[in-house]
């Protein structure tokens, strides 16, 4: 049994809302492995997204311990959490949060600008963009790019620091089920082919069926965990 | 650079930003270089004049107006500042008539050629002691009369009459708010004490001093430095106090809405800032990037704000409505350099707003 990248344990996160506590995630407990693709599903409110951003290093749990490839996360300072995040997670937003002024490329190659990638970024980047189809479009702006050429410039922004971990918060709410489930399958290559632990946030059960394993939440509890279409 | 590359693809929004930046500096252009006008209205011909300081009679209290030397009072002046050269200068107002305008007002100044209170001149000749009907008149008066060299005017003060030719031109500014003209200081003393003894009436108002080793109250004579000297023209300290005043809410106000300006561009950016920190940016790239766009923003509005305010200056000066305006390069550049550090500054301020920036805004907030 390899060594889990991800160790999640009894992780709690409590929020203040006018004056009363809300617990969004309640003592959840799992691990992760490298090159596995995970699914979280669940209702609005549920807790998913609370769960993707601490373990993304955006939010500190309440309690609980999440160790990532032997490393406490939980406890990082806010300057070494913006190192984590620079370093070993790749970030696929709702809203994609892509700069609609700059061009395919230069979404990409800003990873670069705040210091995430080594010396070779240019060619990774256009091998990216290529792997993606995106060879073509690379120096259109964002905003005279489709909604599924905008997924995959989000996608190759996260895999452009060559994280361990690629987190999606669902990464294709704004697309139809067709183009969703593209974009959805080239996310699985891309990280498969570089053996990244992909977390993928979803409401959507036919996406999350095509993970490796998904879990399920409810009331911030996880409630289940399911063996997806692409596992053994 | 993102900034810049923000500021490239997205013309139309910083150009209306740079227009806006670029009208209020040229608003604080403008009324620093009116104010710096009106000063130089006030007594401009005296802070030319080739000396260090001016030595008025003892109980004139600083007025030229009521400084009144004898001979022996001018020829006092050297052994007792022990100066390096003196040369006494008579002033009078008088007025002239152009034909079909309304009389207007000239400030006579009486020299004696050769000496440190001859004017350069620009244009024409000098007065030579033969010129005893010459006179030398300032630029722009001349380019606002429309008189030209070698034109005779009317001057009169009190009942005496002169007809003064233009033999030269220039660039001495203003006296008193009124357009220095220099003439021979015999034919001034002609005009200002009519038919007295001449051997009884003053010979001077003022004495230009060049490196003077003493001053201060010297027996009948009172000697300053010439910026006291201009501060102590009538009217100038009150007139500077409202100047200075202008000039400082001109400049409050100007900066502090750029300052606001650009706290309210920085919240606007708080979604991008947010996904920045969320990929990991470190808080320095992010301010780098804002002071670098608020820096070429203000360079940008200041390239456009220098050459509108100068050619507006022009146009004032060039006009027949005698408007004082004057933008000396030392007020351009104080001017920018202000207000490009009130940018910078402005937009350090978001700062704290930066870092307070929680990159899970780039999740849209969801919990």
């Amino acid at each position: 049994m390899p060594e889990p990248l991800v160790s999640v344990t009894h992780l709690t996160k409590t929020y203040e809302s006018d004056g009363n506590e809300v617990q969004a995630v309640r003592d959840v407990s799992f691990s992760m492995e490298a090159g596995e693709f995970l699914a979280i599903v669940g209702p609005s409110g549920s807790g998913k997204t609370t769960l993707l951003a601490m373990l993304g290093g955006l939010l500190t749990p309440s309690s609980g311990s999440i160790i990532v490839a032997g490393r406490e996360i939980s406890t990082l300072p806010p300057r070494a959490r913006a190192g984590y995040r620079r370093t070993t997670v790749g970030f696929i937003f709702q809203q994609l949060n892509l700069f609609p002024y700059l061009t395919a490329r230069e979404n990409v190659l800003l990873m670069r600008a705040i210091g995430a990638c080594g010396p070779d970024a240019t060619r990774q980047a256009d091998q990216l963009l290529a792997e993606l189809g995106l060879k073509e479009r690379a120096n259109t702006q964002v905003s005279r790019l489709s909604g599924g050429e905008r997924q995959r410039v989000a996608i190759a922004r996260a895999l452009m620091n060559d994280p361990a971990i690629v987190l999606a918060d669902e990464p294709t709410s704004n697309l139809d089920s067709v183009r969703g489930a593209q974009v959805v399958r080239m996310l699985i290559d891309e990280c498969k082919a570089r053996n990244k632990l992909t977390v993928m946030v979803t409401h959507d059960r036919e996406m999350a069926d095509m993970a490796d394993r998904i879990l399920e939440m409810h009331d911030g509890h996880l409630t289940g965990v399911l063996a997806g279409s692409a596992a053994g | 650079m993102l900034s810049l590359i923000e500021i490239s693809r997205r013309r139309l929004q910083f150009g209306l930003i740079a227009s806006i930046f670029a009208l209020i500096a040229y608003l604080i252009l403008m009324i620093n270089g009116l104010g710096a006008g009106l000063n130089e209205l006030a007594g401009s011909a005296l802070l030319n004049m080739d000396a260090d300081a001016i030595a008025y009679s003892e109980n004139a209290g600083l007025s030229v107006i009521r400084s009144e030397l004898s001979q022996a009072m001018v020829d006092a002046v050297g052994p007792a500042t022990g100066a390096r050269a003196t040369a006494p200068l008579a002033y009078v107002a008088a007025t002239y008539r152009l034909e079909g305008k309304q009389p207007d007002s000239v400030a006579l100044l009486g020299y004696d050629p050769g000496t440190i209170a001859e004017p350069p001149v620009t244009a024409g000749r000098a007065l030579t002691a033969a010129d005893t009907r010459g006179a030398l008149a300032d630029k722009t008066f001349l380019d606002q009369t429309g008189l030209k060299i070698g034109v005779t005017v009317t001057v009169n003060q009190r009942l005496e009459q002169v007809q003064l030719t233009i033999v030269g031109e220039i660039d001495e500014g203003a006296f008193f708010f009124q357009p220095a003209v220099y003439i021979l200081r015999p034919t001034l003393l002609d005009l200002k004490y009519g038919a007295t003894d001449p051997a009884s009436r003053p010979v001077a108002s003022i004495v230009l001093v060049q490196g003077p080793e003493r001053s201060g109250v010297l027996g009948e004579i009172e000697v300053v430095d010439k910026q006291t000297a201009f501060a102590n023209i009538e009217g100038v300290s009150g007139q500077s106090a409202t100047v200075r005043s202008l000039q400082v809410f001109g400049f409050l106000i100007g900066t502090m809405v750029i300052g606001v300006f650009f706290y309210v561009l920085t919240l606007q950016k708080e979604g991008q800032i947010g996904m920045l920190k969320a990929v990991g940016a470190s808080n320095r790239y992010v301010m780098q990037q804002l002071l670098l766009q608020v820096g070429t923003i203000a360079v940008l509005g200041m390239l456009v704000a220098i050459p509108l305010a100068v050619l507006t200056e022009r146009s004032l000066k060039s006009g027949s409505a005698v408007v004082p305006v004057s933008l000396s390069a030392e007020l351009i550049a104080v001017t920018t350099v202000l207000l490009l550090v009130t940018s910078i500054v402005g937009a350090l301020f978001s700062m704290r707003k930066v870092l307070a920036v929680d990159p899970i805004i780039a999740l849209g907030r969801q919990q």
